[in-house]
This record gives structure tokens, C-alpha cells and sequence, in this order.
């Protein structure tokens, strides 16, 4: 389970490394084991010649019970040298009673063999390892013409057997780890550079979700291992195909906005006309009756009028499209200004349109963003309203956010256009049909004021639309505008 | 030349007529001229010692004009035997021996050791050991060097005789090691808590080899007795063999080569006594056997 979780160029070295303990561990077992049961056989080979030497010279001295030649061989035979030396031989008759031992003092003659010969060695002849006291045991039973007459006990030295064993095992110990520790080394180099043109394009792909998909120079790409070359070049045509979408889709914006504009210019244009046809005939009315100063007065009131109706429609295309990249924030005027961008169009559309404004300062989000945002709702809902009924927009504002809602009473929105509105920022921009692009630039726009959007049925038929946009701190408005 | 061929021929006469016939064939051998002086040794010399019995064969070959034979064996009692039944010509033997076989036996020399023909008998034990008498030992293992030694055995066997005792019931286990060497090994090991040894091979082993002896200490010593002597069979006691002997042996301390074996065997030389000076040894088997003074 944790295994998984690691990252190949770990989890690769760690396999190697428990793969390669459990190799030592088992090969150590088997070397050790293999070199105890030499060294068992050695011990009893070397003490079977030793007890065998003995028996041989001692048969007459124990069947006489003397002491002293008994003592006498074995203090002798105590003096041969090689790497594993009796530390201790006793000499009992048939009655277990010490002859004579190799060591008087600890073992004397007439008494009793030590219980620790007696209790460890049951079998004749056979060596008993007593690892612990670094001694190994054995007893032989000395027989003359097939009577018992007496027993050999003997104790070996077998420490330097021991050392020997400790030593091995060092040496396995260490020369596993070295090696353990030279193929683990081994794999997480390997591993690293399998895994790097990997991780390379790992993070390009990353970067790529963050926004920007740039291709991978050509130079890093012939540097790759032949296997991965076809991943990159897979890539690259990938970052290729998205960039041109990205061109495309701007382009599509930029259409799409000229495309508001046209439809605004139209509505603008009619609202110049409009009080064109009233001022022309109220300059005909000048030429013809501008001696009366009552019908002067009243026409001229007239043409200043009309004059003035053209002024604000001039003015707010001007504040509109000169501030593109204005960071003001949003205003009530600014929301008033939309009235009037919006109303021609509505008018020429035969929809009413109901404004519910309850904005009373200035808030702290970007002016022209927003007005983008509403116009494009608005326009719309406009062009889904049938003809005399009603859109109804308010926008409302709380202690951390404002809510723009725009309710139509239209026929409802198609699933997939709901769907461009909600989450089709990620996407790239709808090409193709020209529907939907409005859609897609409201949610890239509310996306990037890091609000929400929710579609419901209006309350009288048709669709709501409701835009949660959050107010921003100083610090950060200045950053996103 | 001529009175020695008679003498030989009256011994060998002696010797065929008195002797078992087989040991009339070695006799006959022995007695061809340059045949070998037959000598035997007690393990009451360092039986360790090689190069001493070298050097003495070597000096009593140059000394006598004839070849040497020296005969060791393990205990007393062979070495003994092979005098008394003449085996050999002549053997260093204890006194024990010589007082018992005193009718068979006769002295070529007696060897002389700090300036007189005497030596002791020691009681020794561990060095770690408390003991300061004979009676300290009573229940414990005994290490004896030889049943017919003197100083090995009888010297020991005689004081138990004056307590009213014996080895077997005064000590709990005792053991004969044939050698004054191995008593005093049998000691220092533990093996035996005391030993009866000759007093001058235990001093002699000091200085020789103090490693032997370090673990141990002399507990008593007894009154000075006769030094092992020489000895022959008695009908041969004036043979010109045993003289020449007597004189190469007395003479040691006069020749280059005798003065090195006398040095190896820290003697300083040999001299000619009357079998009264093992009166003393020979009271004490007396006491031993029973036999009241």
C-alpha cells in the first residue's frame, strides 16, 4: 500500500533493496548453517582422533586405575597445539569416578564426574556444541574386550571455530549491504534517467492545465531516449493544435465583440435616427416658421432635445469601449450606462426591460468586466424574450459579493448551452456555429473574477440566470485587472 | 693381561655354574673382551635429561677404554632385578634397594653432594597449602615416587610407622609416580596434595627448572641418609670391571669431560664408602616391617 504511493525512482531501489536482503538473509542462512555443520564435523572428527589417541594409550592405566599414568598421558596430550585444544579431559572408571583429569585442581581424582558432562552428553561418542560456554563435549566409553571400563570426558576449545563463524558472518553482512547498497544506488540512478524525459513532460502537461501550452524546443526532444521521442513529438503536435485553437478562439472573441458592437452600433444608430427625422422637421419648421418666437422657442426645445438624447448615446459608447482596459471599479453609473447600451437593442426587439439596481457605492470589482458581462446576458435574454414580454435584471449587492441575475421569459436553454455557460471556460472556444460564444466568454469572464454561475427556471417561466462575482481586496483587484 | 684372563675365566666358570643357563649366554658375551660396560640407571636422575646420560656414557666410555651400555627402566624394582640377577655390571640404585638386597649387593661409589655422601627425604605440598606436618596431610591424596624408594616411599612409610599408621589408612588415595620428577608435577598440577620426594632432585629441579616447582613447597624434611649409591652384585665387588669403574667414577672431578657430567648433575663428585652409611635407611624398613630396633 505505502509502496504505491512512492514514486518509481524510490519504489524501484526499494524493491531492489528488500529483494536483495532477503537474497542476503537467505544465502547468509545457508553459508552459515553449511559452515556449522563443517566446523560440527571438524570438531568431531578432531576430537574422535584426540579421545581415539587417548583410549588407545590409557586402556591398561584405567583398567589399573593409575593415577598418575593416566594424568600423565593427558597432561602431555594437553600440550599439542592446533587451532581447537581440550580444555579439559577427565578420565572416570566404570563407576563414573574421576581417575584422573587434566585439571586436578577443578576435577579431582576419586570424586564424582562434574554434572555438566554427565547431564549434556547422553550419547556415546557424539559431540555436543554448547555455543554459549565456547566449548564443545563429548564422552567416550572405553571398552577392553567388549567390558565397559571406563569413560573419557572431554571438553574442546572451539572459540576460534566461533571467531571464525562471527567473521564470515561479518563478511557476509558487510558485503551484502555494499552490494545491497551498490544496486539500490544502481537502480535509483537507472530509474532516474528513465524517469526523467518523463517528468519533463509531466511538466510541460502541468503547465499546459495552468494555461500555457509551449512546445518542447526541438534540441531537449533529440536529447530524449529513442522510446520516448514519439510521447514528445505527440506532445508537441498536441501544443501545436492547442495553440492554434487558442488563436482561433481569440479571434473568435474578438469577432464575436465586434459582432456586439455591430449589434450596438445598429441600436445606436436607430437611436441617432430617431430624433434625426424629429430635428430634420424641426429645422424645416425653423426655416419655414422660425419668425414666431413661440414656434422657434418650442422647436428649438425640440432639436436640443433630440441633440441631447444623440449626445448620451455617444457618450455612453465612448465610455464603454474607450475603457476596455479601465480598472475603475464598478459604479451604479456604470449599471445605467448598460441601461441605455441595452435599450435600443430591446426596443428594437420589442421586449421590455425591468431593472432592479440596488448598488448604493462603488464596488470593488472591475467596472468594465462586469458591464461586459451583463451586456452579454442582457442582449441575450433580450433576443430569447418573445416579443412584448418582459426581461427582468437586478443586481444586488451583499457584504462580500454582488449577485447579477437576469431572468427571460424565453423558451429555456438548451442543455449544452447551459453547460458552455457553467463549465465551457475549460473548453476550448465553440467554433463552428457562431451560438454559444457569448456564453463561453461570460463564464471565462466570470472565471476570471473567480465567481459562479447558476441557471433555474424563472419564476414566471423562462431561465434565471444568477452571477455571484466575490468584491476583491485591494491587493488582489489590481492583480486580476 | 694374564691375570685377567685367568680371573675371567675363574668367573665365568663361577658364573655358568651358579647362574640359570640362559643368563650364561649374555654372561659369555659379556665377557669378550671390548664388550660393552653394561650400567643402569634409576629414575632417580632426571629422566628428562638426555644430554646428561649422554655426557656420562660418553665420560665412562673415555674413562674406562671400552664401550658403555646404559640401561634405563621405568621403575626401581626392574632396575633391581637386573642387578641382582646381573644383567648388568653395575647401577645406580637407591639406597632402599641396597639395604634389602644388602647380601647380594655390593658398593662401587657413593655419590657426594654439597660435600658429604647424604642427602634428605622431602615432605612437599601445594606452595598455597597450610600444612606443616606429616599428621596436616592425614585424608588427603599422597603422590609416592616408587615402592622401593627410600626417599620416594620409605621415609614417608616409616614416620606413618611411628604415628601407628599405614598409606592406605592415612591417606584417603595415594599413588606411585615412578619418578621424583613426576611427584613433584603431580603436586604443582593438584593432582596429589603431597608428595614424598628426594631431597636432592627437588633442590636440583629448583635451580633446574623453577617453572616445575614453583607451585609447591618443601612441608617437612627428614634426617640425612645415604645418597643412592652405586652398586654391583657382590661377587663381583673386586673384579677389575667394578675397580675401573670405582676409579673412573672417583676420578670425575680430575677430567675436563667428568667435571661437565658432574656439573649437569649438581654432584660434586663420587667417593668410596662402607655399606654402613645406609644403617639409617636400613632402621627404617626395619621399623617398617616391624621389626623392633
Amino acid at each position: 500500500m505505502m509502496l504505491r504511493r512512492l514514486p518509481l525512482t524510490a519504489r524501484v531501489p526499494l524493491i531492489v533493496t528488500l529483494f536483495m536482503v532477503a537474497v542476503s538473509v537467505f544465502t547468509s542462512e545457508r553459508v552459515l548453517t553449511r559452515l556449522a555443520d563443517t566446523q560440527e564435523r571438524h570438531v568431531q572428527a578432531l576430537a574422535d582422533a584426540y579421545v581415539d589417541g587417548l583410549a588407545l594409550a590409557l586402556v591398561d592405566s584405567i583398567i589399573r586405575e593409575d593415577i598418575w599414568q593416566v594424568f600423565d598421558v593427558l597432561d602431555r596430550s594437553r600440550d599439542k597445539s592446533g587451532d581447537i585444544r581440550p580444555t579439559e579431559t577427565i578420565v572416570a572408571g566404570p563407576d563414573d569416578f574421576v581417575i584422573a583429569s587434566s585439571k586436578p585442581l577443578d576435577i579431582p581424582s576419586q570424586m564424582k564426574v562434574p554434572a555438566r558432562y554427565i547431564a549434556s552428553l547422553r550419547e556415546n561418542g557424539r559431540i555436543v556444541i554448547a555455543e554459549d560456554e565456547q566449548k564443545a563435549y563429548l564422552h567416550r566409553v572405553v571398552r577392553y574386550e567388549n567390558l565397559r571400563i571406563g569413560s573419557i570426558y572431554a571438553s574442546l576449545d572451539i572459540a576460534p571455530l566461533l571467531a571464525e563463524r562471527r567473521s564470515v558472518l561479518w563478511t557476509l553482512v558487510l558485503t551484502n549491504a555494499l552490494l545491497t547498497l551498490a544496486l539500490a544506488g544502481a537502480a535509483w540512478f537507472i530509474m532516474g534517467r528513465m524517469m526523467r524525459p518523463i517528468t519533463l513532460l509531466t511538466g510541460h502537461l502541468e503547465r499546459s492545465h495552468a494555461g500555457a501550452v509551449a512546445s518542447i524546443p526541438d534540441e531537449i526532444v533529440a536529447k530524449v531516449p529513442r522510446d520516448h521521442r514519439q510521447a514528445f513529438a505527440a506532445y508537441n503536435r498536441l501544443a501545436a493544435a492547442v495553440a492554434d485553437r487558442e488563436a482561433l478562439s481569440a479571434r473568435l472573441a474578438e469577432e464575436e465583440r465586434l459582432a456586439s458592437l455591430g449589434r450596438l452600433a445598429s441600436g445606436m444608430a436607430h437611436e441617432i435616427n430617431n430624433p434625426l427625422g424629429g430635428l430634420f422637421n424641426a429645422i424645416d419648421t425653423l426655416k419655414r416658421h422660425g419668425a414666431d418666437r413661440n414656434t422657434r422657442n418650442v422647436t428649438l426645445d425640440l432639436v436640443e432635445r433630440g441633440l441631447k438624447g444623440i449626445r448620451d448615446v455617444v457618450r455612453v459608447a465612448l465610455v464603454t469601449y474607450r475603457a476596455e482596459r479601465d480598472q475603475r471599479h464598478l459604479s451604479r453609473s456604470d449599471i445605467d450606462d448598460l441601461k441605455c447600451l441595452v435599450a435600443p437593442e430591446a426596443g428594437r426587439l420589442g421586449v421590455l426591460l425591468q431593472w432592479r439596481i440596488e448598488l448604493t457605492n462603488t464596488v470593488s470589482i472591475p467596472a468594465t468586466v462586469v458591464r461586459q458581462i451583463l451586456l452579454n446576458l442582457a442582449l441575450n435574454a433580450c433576443q430569447a424574450t418573445p416579443r412584448g414580454h418582459c426581461v427582468t435584471i437586478s443586481v444586488t449587492e451583499t457584504l462580500v459579493s454582488i449577485v447579477i441575475r437576469v431572468e427571460d421569459r424565453g423558451p429555456g436553454m438548451p442543455a449544452s448551452a447551459i453547460a458552455m455557460l457553467i463549465d465551457g471556460g475549460d473548453r476550448p472556444a465553440p467554433i463552428g456555429q457562431g451560438t454559444g460564444l457569448g456564453l463561453w466568454m461570460t463564464n471565462r469572464l466570470v472565471t476570471e473574477l473567480g465567481g459562479n454561475i447558476t441557471v433555474s427556471g424563472g419564476s414566471e417561466g423562462g431561465t434565471a440566470i444568477s452571477v455571484t462575482l466575490p468584491q476583491r481586496r485591494e491587493k488582489e483587484f489590481a492583480h486580476v485587472a | 693381561m694374564i691375570l685377567r684372563k685367568v680371573i675371567n675365566r675363574r668367573r665365568w666358570m663361577k658364573g655358568a655354574g651358579s647362574l640359570a643357563a640362559s643368563f650364561g649366554v649374555i654372561g659369555a658375551r659379556a665377557r669378550a673382551k671390548d664388550a660393552p660396560l653394561r650400567f643402569a640407571l634409576t629414575p632417580v636422575l632426571l629422566t628428562s635429561d638426555l644430554v646428561m646420560l649422554e655426557a656420562l656414557k660418553a665420560y665412562l666410555a673415555h674413562a674406562m677404554g671400552r664401550p658403555v651400555h646404559l640401561v634405563s627402566r621405568r621403575t626401581y624394582q626392574e632396575i633391581t632385578a637386573l642387578l641382582v640377577t646381573r644383567q648388568v655390571d653395575a647401577a645406580w640404585i637407591c639406597g632402599y634397594p641396597f639395604v634389602v638386597y644388602r647380601k647380594e649387593l655390593a658398593l662401587v661409589a657413593v655419590p657426594v653432594w654439597r660435600g658429604q655422601p647424604l642427602y634428605q627425604s622431602y615432605l612437599i605440598g601445594r606452595a598455597d597449602q597450610k600444612a606443616d606436618t606429616l599428621a596436616d596431610l592425614a585424608g588427603t591424596v599422597h603422590a609416592f615416587s616408587d615402592p622401593d624408594s627410600n626417599s620416594g616411599y620409605l621415609v614417608t612409610c616409616a614416620a606413618l610407622a611411628e604415628m601407628g599408621q599405614s598409606p592406605g589408612r592415612f591417606f584417603r588415595h595415594f599413588f606411585y609416580t615412578y619418578g621424583h620428577r613426576n611427584v613433584v608435577r603431580a603436586v604443582a598440577t593438584g593432582l596429589a596434595t603431597g608428595g614424598s620426594v628426594d631431597g636432592y632432585v627437588y633442590d636440583v629441579l629448583r635451580e633446574a627448572e623453577p617453572a616445575l616447582s614453583a607451585d609447591t613447597r618443601v612441608i617437612l624434611k627428614s634426617e640425612l641418609l645415604g645418597f643412592p649409591p652405586i652398586a654391583c652384585p657382590a661377587p663381583e665387588a673386586q673384579s677389575p670391571t667394578i675397580i675401573h669403574l670405582r676409579e673412573a667414577l672417583i676420578a670425575m672431578p680430575s677430567d675436563r669431560r667428568g667435571r661437565e657430567v658432574l656439573a649437569m648433575l649438581r654432584l660434586d663428585g663420587f667417593s668410596n664408602e662402607s655399606p654402613e652409611l645406609f644403617d639409617g635407611i636400613a632402621d627404617k624398613m626395619n621399623l617398617v616391617r616391624g621389626v623392633p630396633l
